[in-house]
This record gives C-alpha cells, structure tokens and sequence, in this order.
C-alpha cells in the first residue's frame, strides 16, 4: 500500500518507500501497545485521561453554551404549546404531592423521635458540587460525559453523581477542572442495588444500551416490571437508597431496567461527596495489589463484609442464572 | 527574496488546518445535543475528515498526525486507548494511497468511496473495542452510527472542500 502513496513525488528514492513503510508498521505496532498500556489499567492512562479533559474542558464549556441554549429554546416552544396540558397535570399532581407532604411530615416527626429513643447516629453530612454538562462523550462505545467540575472544586474519583431524578453514575476520572462521569448504563458500570419492595439485592450491570441489566439476582427474587431499584449501599461507594431506576421488563434470561435519567436531556448535574470511600479508593486498590500469595485468589483481606466484589469478565448477560454466586455475593 | 516571517508562519498555519479540522470535529462530536438518537449511536466526524483530507491533501494529513487524532479521541471519549489510533492510520494509509482514484470524479464516487471504506474501519473498532472491554457491544447502536456516518459525510465534505478552496489553495 504504502509504495503506491510515493510516486506521486517525482523525487523519490526507495529508502524513502522503506521509511514510510517502516514508520506505518510503527505506528500500527504502538497502536496494540497502547491497547496493552490502557488494559494494564494504570494510574497514568488515569491521569492522562483527565488532563485531556482538563484540556478541551475550556473550549467545550464556551461551545456547549450556545447549543444548551437552542435546546432551551426548542423547549420553550414545546412548553408553550402544551400549557394547557402541563397545567391541568401539575395542578393533579400537586393534590397529590400535598397529601404526601402531610404524610411526609408525620413519619419525619415520628422517625426524629426514634432516632432519639435509639440514639441513631446520623450519617456524615453530603458535600453538594452542581456542575454543568459540558460534553456528551461516545454514542456506540461508551456512555458517559464530562462535567464542568474537577479536583478544584472537589471533586474526586468513584464520588456519586446525580441528577434530580436519581443516579447517573460515578466520577471515573478527576481532572482539575474537568471529570469524566461513567452512566450506570456504560459496559464498565456495575453498581450494587435493592429491590425497594422486595429488598432483594443484585447488580445493575450496564451493557451500552439504554436499559441496564439487573445481574445476580437470586433464582427466588422476586421482581416484577414496575418495581423501584434503589442503590444498596454495599461496597461503600455509594450510600444507600439513592433511586436508580424502574424494572421495565422482565424475561427468563435478562431483568432490565429503565434509569430514571434520558441522557440527552442531562444538563445540571451534582456530585455527591457522602465522604465515603469505597471499593474505588486508590488507596484501598493499592493496598490490595501485593498479595502474591497463591492461595488468595480474589478478594482482599480488608473488603469489609457485604461487599460486592465486581466481576472482572464479561458477565453482562448472565441474568438470574448464577444464584450460587449471588448467594456468595449477598452474604 | 527570502519569504518573510510572517509568510512562512502563514503557510504553517495553513498546513496545520487539516489537522485542525478534524479537532474540531472531535469537539463537535461531543456537544451535548438534546437528539434522543445521538446519544446512542453518534457519526464518527474524526473519521470523515480523515478520509478527505488522505484522500485530497495526504501531504497535510500524514498518518503520524492521524494516529495522534486517533489517540486523542479515545482519551476524550474514554473509549480503549489505541483503537482509533489504529482505525484512524489504516484509513489513512488506504485511502492516500487510493487518492488519485477520485481525482477528477464526481462527487458521488467520492460519497461511495467512502461508505465503502467506513464499513471495515467501524467493523475494525467495534470488534477491538469489543475485545478490549471483554463483552460484545450493542451492534445495533454501531449499526446506526455507520448509517449516520455515511448519510453526514456530504454535509461534512462540503465544508471541508469550502475550506480547502479558500485556505489551501497556494499552500
């Protein structure tokens, strides 16, 4: 291929051929270099990463401007047009939400008393960062975007991210101004999760498309379409009952679920530092590295109990079938 | 008399153009847009442009540059590092050396060209990206992103042939 490109010079000499030559099969040798380099997975890649997002992060956050603001106003016209409409649901809704106010408020009454009678320690106070979408990232390969926040304002590795509905995902990379968000519905997303009503535990395991699958379910759960999947809390790297999504369908070998988000509408975002650390910290993956030890083969000693331990291969489609790993995983 | 300066630093400018058309389309490419469909399958823009300007200007796209492209794509869009790279320099390298074929053809030949040539370098990612992660992607969501990709690339080309036409056409 690479003789042909040449001739078109009409100085042309063939250690000049062998040089382009030599300098495509380099190119393509350190192309599969880096494909072993970036599935090593390590701490570089990591920053790298997040220096490039740092990099554009000023350009995307001036050009994403004007395109929120069509958005905005192919919105307002939508708005306008079914006003009527709009009004007459939110007017229903509110009858509703008032009634759940006055409920509301007793059960919170009654639960400060319980919580005083049982001297409940609250959990450690949520630090709040709203950043703005500045990127949607991939579409076929990959499902996340970046966010107009980085380590300048807090914001660090594995934090959760959400939105006014429930959980998005978590912060894959930090950069200084700018992270990376993986979705829950991104390949590499596994995030420990409940049932609300039966309390059944699972993985919601995303697959690249926009329904994750829930995996790890017992043979014996009990889940139905329509069902609330809320974060479990195990692992420690999110805290429980943040709301996920709903079961929109379920089959003999797959669960799925509809996430409470619709990616292209994502635009205000927050990340929420619940001062947890979990299975994502740095610290925690470095300490569980150096065990040598041929008799430990995958968990590391210092996981606390109840912690999920992610499978490394490809388990999305498992469905409900591995009820004996389930078991392991829930205990 | 030696060209001054401010020449030179006008030709280099323009030179660099091709590489900075195609980041700016990389850029384009990850605008948050409110499309329910983008945001599954999106078009591959990088893609586009490096197949016209291999096959117009490959002087001013060399492979070296495309697979810096590649590479900067996977690190923003988080995809496995090293699979654009690679698609991005085969595209390169076959369509350079294919160039003098659409010299003097309509555009069409071009448009087909192309889709042709899209088919395998999409195949090619979605197979090593598939590999690297270690499950199967969706290959609907490829599907639609191959259709977007061949049915956007007029658009793209037109601006492109707007630009070289005006920009680099002493250079």
């Amino acid at each position: 291929m690479a003789q042909h490109g040449g001739p078109q010079q009409r100085i042309f000499s063939p250690l000049r051929t062998a040089l382009h030559r030599f300098a495509f099969i380099l190119l393509i040798l350190s192309a599969f270099g880096l494909m072993l380099l970036g599935k090593a997975d390590t701490v570089l890649i990591e920053r790298i990463r997040a220096a490039s997002a740092d990099l554009v992060s000023p350009v995307m956050n001036v050009i994403s401007r004007p395109a929120a603001s069509i958005n905005e106003l192919t919105d307002k016209i939508y708005n306008l047009a079914h006003l009527y409409e709009e009004n007459e649901r939110l007017r229903r809704e509110n009858q509703q939400l008032l009634a759940w106010q006055q409920a509301a408020r007793n059960l919170s009454h009654e639960n400060a008393r319980l919580r005083d009678l049982a001297s409940y320690t609250s959990p450690p106070a949520l630090h709040l960062v709203t950043s703005r979408v500045i990127a949607d990232m991939g579409g076929a390969y990959a499902h996340s975007v970046m966010i107009s926040a980085g380590s300048r304002d807090g914001v660090a590795k594995g934090q959760a991210v959400i939105s006014d509905e429930g959980l998005i995902g978590r912060v894959a990379e930090a950069g200084y101004q700018a992270s990376r968000v993986l979705l829950i519905t991104d390949i590499n997303s596994r995030v420990p999760v409940v049932v609300e009503n039966s309390r059944d535990r699972a993985f919601l395991s995303g697959d690249n498309t926009n329904r994750p699958l829930l995996t790890f379910l017992t043979a014996d759960a009990a889940v139905a379409p329509g069902d609330r999947i809320l974060t479990s809390g195990h692992g420690g790297a999110f805290p429980p009952g943040i709301p996920i999504g709903v079961v929109s369908s379920v089959s003999e070998n797959a669960v799925r679920v509809a996430p409470m988000f619709r990616r292209h509408q994502l635009e205000y975002l927050r990340v929420a530092d619940y001062g947890l650390q979990g299975i994502l910290s740095e610290d925690r993956i470095r300490q569980s590295q150096p065990s040598n030890d041929a008799n430990i083969t995958e968990v590391s000693p210092d996981l606390p109990d109840g912690v999920g331990i992610v499978p490394a291969g490809p388990t999305g489609n498992d469905g409900t079938s591995p009820s004996t790993n389930a078991a392991g995983e829930a205990q | 008399m030696k060209p001054g300066v401010w020449h030179r630093l006008d030709i280099i400018a323009r030179g660099l153009f091709p590489a900075f058309s195609v980041f700016a389309l990389l850029l384009i490419n990850l605008l948050p847009l409110s499309v329910p469909l983008l945001s599954t399958a999106s078009p591959a823009l990088a893609l586009m442009a490096v197949f016209y300007w291999s096959v117009n200007r490959p002087d001013l796209l060399t492979a070296v540059t495309a697979f810096l492209l590649g590479l900067l794509q996977d690190l923003l869009m988080g995809l496995p590092l090293g699979v654009s790279s690679l698609v991005l320099v085969l595209v390169q390298t076959g369509s350079a050396s294919q160039g003098r074929f659409f010299h003097n053809k309509p555009f069409s030949v071009m448009w087909w060209g192309f889709a042709l040539v899209a088919i395998p370098a999409l195949l090619v990612q979605w197979l090593l990206s598939s590999a690297l992660i270690g499950a199967l992607l969706p290959f609907k969501a490829t599907m639609i992103s191959y259709v977007l990709t061949a049915a956007l690339f007029p658009i793209v080309a037109w601006v492109l042939a707007r630009a070289q036409n005006t920009l680099l056409r002493y250079v």
